[in-house]
């Protein structure tokens, strides 16, 4: 009987990864688009991280931000000698002096954290990132102060004939760091230390009666995710050639934890969707709107509520009805459901928008809309957008319950067959 | 001279605040007996097991295990040191698979700590004990189920699986029969018989057919003090005892 048969499937997503991470920049040609793909292999290695300590721990961090944001420092400082020329050090190995830097915090600060679960670690993260930033700010001589230290990634020379100066080469950097992180990351999980995490989030009195010092398994954990956290840090300090008291804030730590969150976290490759999702809107939103951080906020709170498990326990819904050949049932319960989300998200986004303007000081009431103008300031779009809404919200509420019915008695009868 | 107490408790006290539930309890029992603690609810049956795993701390007193004194060390030391427990109410990893419930229990014992550099899938030893545990506790074909969604005796077995999973040569059952049919107990019983061949067995039990089945010695536990210790025939004669604990509970039978 062979127990571990070649699992197939994942060699093929693996593979298809590595393609979509090699065709990307051709498929979504154009310099904005290579800056958001280029961040999004950032974060999604900070959100892996992240996920080691929420998904796979059970740790709840505010403070993820330090790890990734001390490792930046390191790496900008590194760059920056290496610039001078008292040294030389290729670009492409420079994540590892960011991921030793993370490591090393790690190991300082992970000591008092992980030293308790639950409430206690969130709180102490909270104040420990709290500490950093402040003392990011106290010594500018290090830190650089509110302005950050700058750099020049293409100091030194060449590497393999590779300068690094061209944002493609970085992209593909960046790339292939994720890549092996997403590799590694996943490895981890399958090791006695990360099924122990597992089994310290769920039950840690059990484990430690099956041998296991809780604190310790936490320790590694959080150890070993700092390491990858620094590695995205240097990452982002190559790309952004600055680093500021903001990589080390409470907003990036937030930041993180919503892109997990929202992304997945029961799931391994639940923050790599999370993290393409953020990105989409801090960067592409925040282009076309003022209002994207409130979006994202109501984003958020949506999945929190209504999808705890994140869009890829979503996903997972569907390739679970996809399996069973049984997702035709859905089509149409599904197409209404969305059509009524749009219609509630169009009377959203034209209150919200409204609301912007008139906040705006100097600037005009009038709004054009997909193709619609009107005046803020005038009462007749602002009853026609809460109705807008009002509608949505009701067609929502009926045809998200069909939905739900139809999914239910597809379960029931899979459940059924199953038994 | 060989020890030959598995585990021995010396006038061993615990309090919560004021309130005094163990007040000094000695207790040898010896290597490879199997041995029962009996005595009326709230007695400090439960409560003397969490002190001997670790769970609690001891106010007083020393707890010595093989000989060595394990007073006070944490739930995992003690676990190294060869002595696993169950619990009362079903302590398992209830979002895991049985077969992954049991290699929780193997993986520290076969020797891999906290080894971020092993596949966990490929290491043969861990998975050769842990298809040996499950086929001894009769879980083999519900191996990839999760641990949640098992019956109620299914789970109990799953916990008594997960306790001798690591090889400890010293286990405590707290309760494992409780809340089981006619059938299931008799089951358990030869379950419990069968994987506590060759070990020390403690089990703290309310079933006096599962107790006289099975324990080689029987102590009786009155309100945090050892009435007696014997074999289930001295226990059974012993005048105090019936005194204190059987006859109450043949006085319940009578009622009942």
């Amino acid at each position: 009987m062979k127990y571990e048969p070649l699992n197939l499937g994942r060699w093929i997503l693996w593979g298809a990864t590595a393609l979509l991470f090699l065709a990307a920049p051709h498929v979504f040609t154009g310099g904005f688009a290579l800056t958001m793909l280029t961040q999004m292999g950032t974060l999604i290695i900070f959100a892996l991280s992240y996920n080691m300590l929420l998904g796979q721990g059970g740790m709840l961090s505010f403070g993820h931000a330090v790890y990734s944001g001390l490792g930046a420092y390191a790496t900008v400082h590194v760059l920056n000698f290496a610039g001078k020329g008292l040294f030389t050090i290729p670009v492409p190995l420079l994540p590892l002096v960011g991921g030793a830097a993370g490591l090393v915090f790690g190991v300082l600060f992970g000591y008092v954290t992980t030293r308790r679960a639950g409430t206690t670690f969130a709180l102490i993260s909270l104040g420990i990132g709290e500490m950093v930033f402040a003392c990011v700010l106290m010594f500018p001589g290090f830190f650089g102060g509110e302005a950050g230290v700058s750099t020049n990634r293409v100091a030194g020379a060449p590497f393999l004939g590779l300068t690094f100066g061209p944002a493609l080469q970085v992209y593909y950097l960046v790339a292939l760091w994720c890549f092996l992180c997403m590799a590694a990351m996943f490895a981890l999980t399958h090791t006695p230390l990360g099924r122990m995490a597992n089994a310290v989030r769920d039950n840690p009195e059990r484990a430690e009666f099956v041998g296991y010092n809780t604190q310790h398994v936490r320790f590694l954990q959080l150890v070993l995710s700092s390491f990858f956290a620094g590695v995205s840090g240097a990452l982002s300090c190559i790309n952004f050639e600055i680093v500021s008291a903001e990589n080390v804030s409470a907003i990036r730590s937030g930041g993180v934890l919503l892109a997990t969150f929202i992304g997945g976290v029961p799931f391994f490759f639940g923050p790599i969707i999370g993290a393409v999702v953020f990105i989409f809107f801090v960067v592409a939103l925040s282009g076309f709107t003022k209002a994207w951080l409130l979006y994202l906020g109501l984003f958020f709170v949506l999945m929190v509520v209504y999808a705890p498990g994140g869009i890829a326990s979503l996903v997972l819904m569907q390739l679970q009805l996809i399996r069973a050949g049984r997702w035709r049932e859905l089509v149409v319960p599904c197409a209404l459901a969305a059509l009524a989300a749009l219609l509630a998200l169009a009377g959203v986004i034209g209150l919200v928008e409204m609301v912007y303007r008139l906040s705006e000081q100097g600037a005009s009431t009038v709004l054009q809309l997909s193709g619609l103008s009107f005046d803020a300031r005038s009462a007749p779009p602002w009853f026609v957008f809460a109705a807008v809404l009002a509608a949505g919200l009701a067609s929502l509420r009926v045809t998200t319950r069909r939905v739900g019915e139809r999914w239910g008695a597809i379960q029931l009868e899979l459940q059924a067959r199953a038994a | 001279m060989k020890n030959e107490n598995a585990i021995e408790l010396q006038e061993v006290h615990k309090s919560f605040g004021t309130t005094k539930i163990i007040l000094g309890v000695s207790l040898e029992i010896r290597e490879g007996e199997r041995h029962a603690i009996i005595g009326p609810n709230g007695a400090g049956k439960s409560t003397l097991f969490n002190l001997i795993s670790g769970r609690y701390e001891v106010s007083a007193g020393r707890i010595l295990l093989h000989g060595a004194d394990i007073t006070n060390q944490a739930p995992y030391e003690i676990n190294r040191q060869g002595l696993s427990r169950s619990f009362q109410v079903t302590n398992i990893f209830h979002n895991m698979s049985v077969y992954e419930n049991v290699r929780c229990g193997v993986v520290w014992s076969a020797g891999y700590r906290y080894s971020f550099w092993h596949r966990v899938g490929g290491l043969q030893d861990v998975r050769r004990r842990a298809e040996e545990v499950m086929e001894r506790i009769g879980l083999a074909r519900r191996r990839n189920v999760l641990a949640g969604t098992l019956t109620y005796a299914e789970q109990r077995e799953l916990e008594i699986g997960v306790t001798i999973a690591g090889g400890a040569s010293v286990v405590l059952l707290d309760e494992p029969t409780a809340g089981m049919s006619r059938t299931e107990t008799a089951q358990a019983v030869e379950l419990i018989r069968s994987v506590t061949e060759g070990r020390t067995l403690v089990m703290v039990e309310h079933d006096m057919g599962v107790i006289f089945n099975l324990a080689d010695r029987i102590s009786v536990l009155v309100y945090g003090e050892v009435l007696a210790t014997g074999t289930p025939e001295e226990i059974r004669a012993n005048p105090a005892v019936q005194e204190a604990y059987l006859g109450a509970l043949h006085k319940e039978a009578a009622n009942a």
